[in-house]
């Protein structure tokens, strides 16, 4: 349910409940690969914007068929998509989705909205993006290792400590 | 060569590519000792301890503290409040910035030693020579502090990377009493310098999302935030930055 939440989140984030019928048309798979719009399911990041605007994740808005489905459905078009223009109270938002392998590999705003400051504020906002991106994205050439500390009782120090007395590259 | 020794109630760690020569690496130790025995509270005879206890005045400190806490009341306009240099009890706590200008300030030292690929990382804080020009970073997960939540190869100019939290000791960050409980586990800012990084990496999580929001608009800084149920949100640049994101 987190991953789906997750994603259902990056996909409110770029106001893309909008496109799901693209995609669900361009893979002939109809509304299996619809994104489509329901209560809950997102977390709550604290945006006061409406769901069908670019806000970051703030929306009721989850892509409950499209997020699974784009994952596991062997009838999704591996491509690239570009949505529709949706128009918000904020201004007009456009985004380019691309699928390969089943799965959302990437998503670009091809136009956010930028109608008044508030709006490029949302747009400019750091904008959730999946967990399983970045744990991926593991190295043995780290040169430094930063995170939160506090006190040099914190056993995060003695990682620290241990990362450099154990050779971490640098 | 690789330098580690204890300062500011925390680790520090010192690197860089060919030698350091013990005098630098020396001063650049008497830096971070000088502002610990002038900042820290946990030091009972620090200035600033003297200060908050009663037994000092502030007007009669030197201006180095006297600068410190007016760049932190700087700081606290610009963040609209979130980073804030008081206690809620109102004692004056700038421990917030005292380890980021140290790091500054044996930035200096390194640079005008004419050191070339230095790195310094103190607490989970790292900041590093601008001759350094794709460094490889790794930012601890705070769900489990023996693994890596994401490498980070930031971007081009950038010299900072700061992350605070509030996963062991919530009280460390001080806030407005009126700003809600933050949802944030950890908050990672990469900045052209390390004072802006570590002050709006603390500002974001006392903050909480207005203030990210708000950071994000206001200055060119990478950010990647980790909530309590482990969800990221991360800036454009941060994107471009983690191992394989998708931008």
């Amino acid at each position: 349910m987190r991953t789906r939440a997750i994603l259902g989140s990056a996909l409110a984030a770029f106001g893309l409940l909008a496109i799901g019928w693209e995609i669900g048309a361009a893979a002939g798979a109809g509304p299996a690969t619809t994104a489509t719009t329901s209560s809950g399911g997102t977390t709550d990041s604290g945006s006061s914007s409406p769901p069908t605007t670019s806000g970051s994740g703030s929306g009721s808005g989850t892509a409950s068929g499209g997020s699974s489905t784009t994952a596991t459905t062997p009838t999704t078009t591996d491509g690239t998509y570009t949505g529709g223009v949706a128009r918000t109270r904020f201004g007009d938002v456009q985004v380019q989705v691309t699928i390969s392998g089943g799965q959302i590999s990437d998503v670009t705003a091809l136009h956010l909205t930028d109608a008044e400051s508030r709006s490029v504020q949302i747009s400019n906002r750091a904008a959730p993006i999946l967990r399983q991106e970045v744990l991926d994205a593991q190295s043995t050439n780290v040169q430094m290792v930063g995170g939160a500390t506090y006190t040099s009782d914190g056993y995060l120090s003695s990682l620290q400590s241990a990362l450099d007395q154990a050779g971490w590259p640098s | 060569m690789n330098r580690t020794w204890v300062t500011m109630g925390t680790v520090a760690s010192l690197t860089a590519p060919g030698s350091i020569p013990d005098a630098v690496a020396e001063r650049v130790e008497d830096v971070c000792a000088r502002i610990d025995e002038r900042f820290s509270l946990y030091r009972g005879d620090s200035e600033l301890a003297r200060i908050a206890s009663g037994a000092a005045r502030l007007e009669d400190s030197g201006s180095e503290l006297r600068q410190a806490y007016a760049d932190a009341l700087l700081w606290r306009e610009r963040t609209d409040g979130a980073f804030t240099p008081h206690r809620p009890d109102g004692v004056i706590d700038l421990s917030g910035i005292v380890k980021a200008l140290a790091m500054a300030q044996a930035g200096d030292v390194l640079d005008a030693a004419g050191i070339r690929g230095w790195m310094l990382g103190i607490g989970g804080d790292l900041v590093w020579a601008s001759d350094v020009a794709k460094p490889i970073l790794g930012i601890v997960d705070p769900f489990d502090r023996g693994r890596l939540l994401t490498t980070l190869k930031p971007v081009p100019g950038r010299r900072a990377l700061a992350t605070s939290g509030s996963a062991e000791r919530g009280e460390h960050i001080w806030s407005r009493a009126d700003l809600p409980r933050t949802p944030y586990l950890q908050v990672s800012v990469a900045a052209d310098d390390i004072v802006t990084a570590d002050v709006l990496a603390t500002a974001i999580v006392a903050g909480g999302v207005p203030t990210c929001d708000l950071v994000c608009d206001r200055w060119d800084v990478d950010v990647l935030t980790i909530d309590r149920h482990g969800e990221l949100t991360a800036t454009r640049g941060m994107r471009t930055a983690t191992g394989r994101l998708a931008v």
